[in-house]
């Protein structure tokens, strides 16, 4: 009867032993996969982000100046001024051994970031020339009397690039070491479609401002969701793939929490961002004036870096590129690295693909 | 990772994709309203297209899940090109610009309105508003700025101080 069955039964395709194991190793994922998302629906763990020891040096209103100290083995320090608005900057110190300035800071700078803050409705009416003559200048003195060194070089990460090469050209006085600008425009005729939709044919910022007052962080986040809108499928499909990886869930967790943090804009602030900056595109024409003083790029003598993301499509390489041919620097240097606008400087591939060099690149001007 | 067996595949379904997505964009140009089954047929019609090959393909390699994230990465890869090409376009900065315009119109009295009505209530209970508050929290900031600048005379002052008292000095030795 048993034979007889056998006997009956269709033949089976053969199942090679690849198959076998694949399926067995999918099976084993998959569990995992179930166990990590139950955890992250039913059990969420609020991510600890900022993991770097830090000490607060000065404060101005909402901004704050942040000392991150190092062996110091290099002796110029290093002001890091990143965006104002947008999002917050602990994305520069997510996770251990996935942080910029943990980075930094081992390799012996020490590294002072400047952290704009969150600006309410009573800021409506900072500018860009305030962050630039008031704000800045501030910060940037408290940062180089708290590191006691005669010099200092100064990083520009996106929007930070452009407001801290309006403080260096108008404040000559303040001793610069070294400058880099990464990811930061410069040229905002080669923005690419933030300067699409940002035209001033389309766009009218006035009403915008006058309307709203403070931009609100949901239409920031409308504006950046909407460069790339299938940027949630991808992550989300991504986090399942390798939901699996307990390494991959912390680190989805802590860049899900800061991709969803986005921050408001001062109303001034917006409206002299837009119109100067990407409707008239002062700053390379060196049409800008900021505190009564022109801001001329090629007031920037000091070695220069400046770092594009191939992908960049906020700030795209061409538009950073741009500072090279800008400046009156010999000592000057472009680099063209893979990623985005935050993987050049955040995640796994920044700290193959750029750290190292930034760190080199400033080691040997210290 | 997943292997490269249904790399044909892919290959097709990606020209197909920008074959339609050409088509799409010649309809975003002409500036007519989308009919939304025009619209979205070609889409549908290669996903359908690349779906049917594949199932009667059958698997090409042990690696199926590999293979569906590599189909699905190439499905948005794919789907982000096409939508970056049209929002690149002067035509949807434009509509962009038109909505823009209308929700502020909209908007604009609609937040006026809700202002003075929560603004009225409060005063009504003998609260401050929110833009008082708003008022005197500016006013502080200001406050600050002013510190702030006596601050700053008074380390030029003391900076002045010291260089004079060092000129001194070095003037009586």
């Amino acid at each position: 009867m048993k034979d007889q069955l056998f006997t009956m039964m269709p033949e089976m395709p053969a199942v090679s032993a690849e198959v076998i194991a694949r399926l067995d190793e999918d099976t084993r994922r998959n569990f995992l996969r179930m166990k990590h998302w139950s955890e992250m629906m039913m059990n969420p763990k609020e991510p600890e982000v900022g993991p770097t020891p830090r000490e607060e040096i000065y404060r101005k209103n909402k901004s704050r100046l942040w000392r991150y100290a190092s062996k110091r083995t290099h002796r110029t320090p290093l002001l890091f001024v990143p965006n104002l608005g947008i999002s917050r900057p602990y994305i520069f110190d997510l996770m251990p051994k996935g942080s910029f300035i943990e980075h930094m800071t081992q390799q012996g700078f020490d590294f002072y970031l400047l952290d704009w803050g969150v600006f309410g409705p009573e800021d409506n009416g900072l500018t860009v020339e305030d962050a630039v003559t008031k704000i800045l200048p501030r910060l940037a003195r408290k940062a180089l009397e708290s590191s006691g060194a005669s010099e200092m070089s100064v990083l520009g990460y996106c929007m930070g690039a452009p407001l801290s090469a309006c403080f260096l050209t108008t404040h000559p006085e303040f001793p610069l070491k070294n400058y880099i600008d990464m990811a930061g425009p410069i040229d905002f005729s080669q923005v690419g479609m933030f300067g699409q939709w940002l035209d001033a044919r389309y766009f009218d910022v006035d009403k915008y401002v006058d309307t709203l007052g403070t931009i609100p962080a949901d239409m920031v986040k409308l504006g950046f969701k909407l460069l790339k809108p299938t940027m949630d499928l991808s992550t989300n499909v991504n986090l399942w793939w390798n939901l699996w990886n307990p390494e991959y869930v912390a680190g989805f967790n802590a860049l899900n929490k800061w991709a969803n943090e986005y921050l408001p804009f001062p109303g001034e602030f917006f409206r002299q961002w837009v119109k100067e900056f990407y409707q008239q595109n002062k700053l390379v024409k060196g049409e800008l004036v900021m505190g009564g003083r022109p801001v001329k790029l090629s007031a920037i003598a000091c070695p220069v870096l400046v770092v594009g993301a191939k992908e960049d499509n906020i700030a795209p390489p061409a538009c950073v590129k741009a500072l090279m041919d800008a400046v009156s620097s010999t000592d000057k240097e472009y680099l063209e690295l893979p990623g985005g606008h935050i993987s050049l400087i955040a995640g796994r591939g920044a700290s193959t693909h750029c750290w190292p060099k930034v760190a080199a690149w400033l080691a040997a001007r210290s | 990772m997943a292997e490269t067996g249904g790399q044909p595949l892919f290959d097709l379904w990606k020209k197909q994709v920008e074959e339609g997505s050409q088509a799409w964009l010649r309809t975003l140009g002409q500036g007519q309203p989308a009919d939304p089954q025009s619209f979205w047929r070609p889409f549908m019609d290669q996903g359908m297209a690349a779906w049917s090959k594949l199932m009667t393909q059958g698997p090409p390699s042990a690696d199926l899940m590999g293979q569906w994230k590599q189909f699905l990465d190439q499905w948005i890869a794919a789907w982000s090109k096409v939508l970056e090409q049209a929002m690149g376009t002067e035509t949807f900065a434009q509509a962009m610009g038109k909505q823009m315009e209308s929700f502020l119109n909209t908007s604009g009295p609609v937040k006026k309105a809700a202002e003075q009505q929560i603004d009225a209530g409060l005063a009504g209970l003998g609260l401050p508003s929110r833009s008082q508050v708003i008022g005197v929290a500016a006013q502080i900031v200001q406050l600050e700025d002013k510190v702030d600048g006596l601050e700053d005379r008074l380390d030029a002052v003391a900076k002045e101080l010291r260089e004079l008292t060092a000129a001194v000095k070095a003037a009586r030795a």
